[in-house]
């Protein structure tokens, strides 16, 4: 599913910020990467969805190779999978039921099957009386279950989840874990999720990797 | 308010723009209803010893006609004054005269060619192109086809310009949707669509206002020029052609410096 082979990175030809990582992440797995502040685990996420260049080494996401700068195959690479974000990233001019439908536009669903789905989504995360708010209009913690709604919109191989919790209070923190954890263990898709507070009580089997001064290692 | 501003910015030089060339088009639709007035009148005469042969062209101007002036018409006109014999023998020396009528007006530049090329033809004694009448009158509306040609070539190139630092805005304004819509695996033209769909109707306001100041100048044209140039001015003046150029235009020019940025940014 994710395999890394002598994985660098670096922003800008600078100090290599990850080197030569070398692990593999399996299907239906649920992963997290933590480190300290500045670690670089953010950034290792950016490079699986393609957001940052390799600098040197290879890294394979669902058999896409992305030290290939090749920009349709990111898109298609792109659409298999679901992101969610620290700072939300919702369309601000967009309604919470526009927002989760976003990958089923770009996936050109159909406008019905895209509105069941979504109010499915919408219950699930328990928002279906927001359909018709706008993302100021909601809490913290019910932004970032509209994007976890609009991650698993269109039923992705792999979600990417950084710090999904960093802004939240404790109850909406609960919820993100349990919509992550469901995701995973009754819809199978792999979960990688960047925190650097790993929940006490997950009650999933998982695996860590730790970051430390560049080198990733596999924590127990 | 905001909204406002940068709608007008960027519709302001694009009718500017369109009302350029629309005077252009007005101007070029002068100058050719002129140039289809003259061309019926005008001829160039050749005398010739011998009757002149086939002429298809000359300076690359199709010959519409060559009409041979009747000889005998030529003598009726002088017979009273000369004797049977005098009559006799300018029949036998008279030479043969004829009027080439052209399909083009052509111009001064044109004109030495035609003479060149019909100097060449052997036995041809005296050409006479008569080009003092038109001319002036033509070229000056030429000179000023040109100059309106230059004015709007300025216009557009400063039009485009301004149109790409709006579209830029646009991009930056649309900067976080288009980022996010990409993450999700959107195309960047697939996620800058509503800048599409902003300059497509910026370029449908641009086009109806310049076509309605068209349309204007064209109804109270006698208010806005001297009364002797008004015969210049074709009678009929259909619109509907230069309207949808204007539309074509409208479009055209906003789309392509918007397709050009979407270039230069997935290039980057």
């Amino acid at each position: 599913m994710i395999l890394a082979k002598n994985l660098t990175l670096a922003y800008d030809n600078k100090k290599n910020i990850i080197e030569n990582a070398n692990f593999r992440i399996k299907e239906k797995e649920f992963i997290f990467i933590s480190g300290s502040s500045g670690s670089g685990k953010s950034t290792m996420l950016k490079s699986f969805y393609g957001e940052l260049a390799i600098k040197k080494g290879n890294l394979f996401v669902n058999k896409h190779d992305l030290a290939k700068k090749d920009y349709g195959k990111l898109l298609s690479l792109r659409k298999d999978l679901g992101i969610v974000f620290q700072d939300y990233k919702l369309i601000q001019d967009y309604t919470i039921e526009e927002n989760i439908m976003l990958p089923l536009k770009v996936h050109n669903y159909a406008d019905d099957v895209s509105k069941t789905q979504v109010k499915k989504l919408l219950k699930h995360v328990k928002l279906s009386h927001k359909v018709g708010a706008y993302p100021a209009e909601l809490s913290g913690g019910e932004q970032q279950r509209v994007a976890v709604a609009r991650a698993l919109a269109h039923n992705p191989s792999i979600i990417f989840a950084d710090e999904p919790t960093g802004n939240l209070d404790d109850y909406s923190s609960d919820m993100i874990w349990t919509l992550l954890k469901n995701a995973n263990e009754h819809l199978g898709i792999t979960i990688v999720v960047v925190t650097h507070r790993i929940p006490t009580d997950m009650g999933i089997k998982y695996r860590r990797f730790n970051i430390e001064e560049g080198i990733v290692y596999e924590a127990s | 308010m905001k909204h406002l501003k940068s709608f007008f910015s960027f519709t302001f030089p694009l009718v500017v723009m369109l009302l350029m060339f629309a005077i252009y088009l007005i101007v070029t639709k002068v100058v050719s209803n002129y140039k289809e007035n003259i061309i019926n009148d005008y001829a160039i005469v050749v005398i010739s010893n011998t009757p002149l042969g086939t002429i298809d062209e000359l300076a690359g101007i199709d010959v519409k006609e060559i009409v041979p002036l009747s000889r005998k018409k030529i003598i009726k006109n002088v017979q009273q004054n000369l004797s049977d014999t005098a009559i006799d023998l300018l029949e036998k020396k008279l030479p043969y005269f004829y009027k080439i009528y052209l399909d083009d007006f052509p111009t001064i530049v044109k004109l030495q060619e035609i003479r060149k090329e019909l100097k060449k033809i052997s036995n041809i004694k005296k050409i006479e192109t008569f080009s003092n009448d038109h001319n002036k009158l033509y070229s000056l509306l030429i000179l000023v086809q040109n100059i309106i040609f230059i004015l709007f070539g300025s216009v557009l190139i400063l039009s485009v310009f301004l149109l790409s630092k709006q579209i830029k805005i646009w991009f930056f304004e649309h900067n976080e949707r288009i980022t996010i819509i990409q993450l999700h695996g959107g195309s960047l033209l697939y996620s800058s669509k509503p800048i599409l769909k902003i300059i497509l109707a910026s370029s449908l306001f641009s086009s109806i206002v310049a076509s309605l100041m068209l349309f204007l100048i064209m109804t109270n044209i006698h208010m806005l020029i001297e009364p002797e140039v008004m015969t210049l001015i074709p009678t009929v003046l259909s619109m509907e052609i230069e309207i949808f150029k204007i539309f074509i235009l409208s479009v055209i020019i906003p789309v392509v410096t918007f397709f050009g940025l979407l270039v230069k940014y997935k290039l980057k």
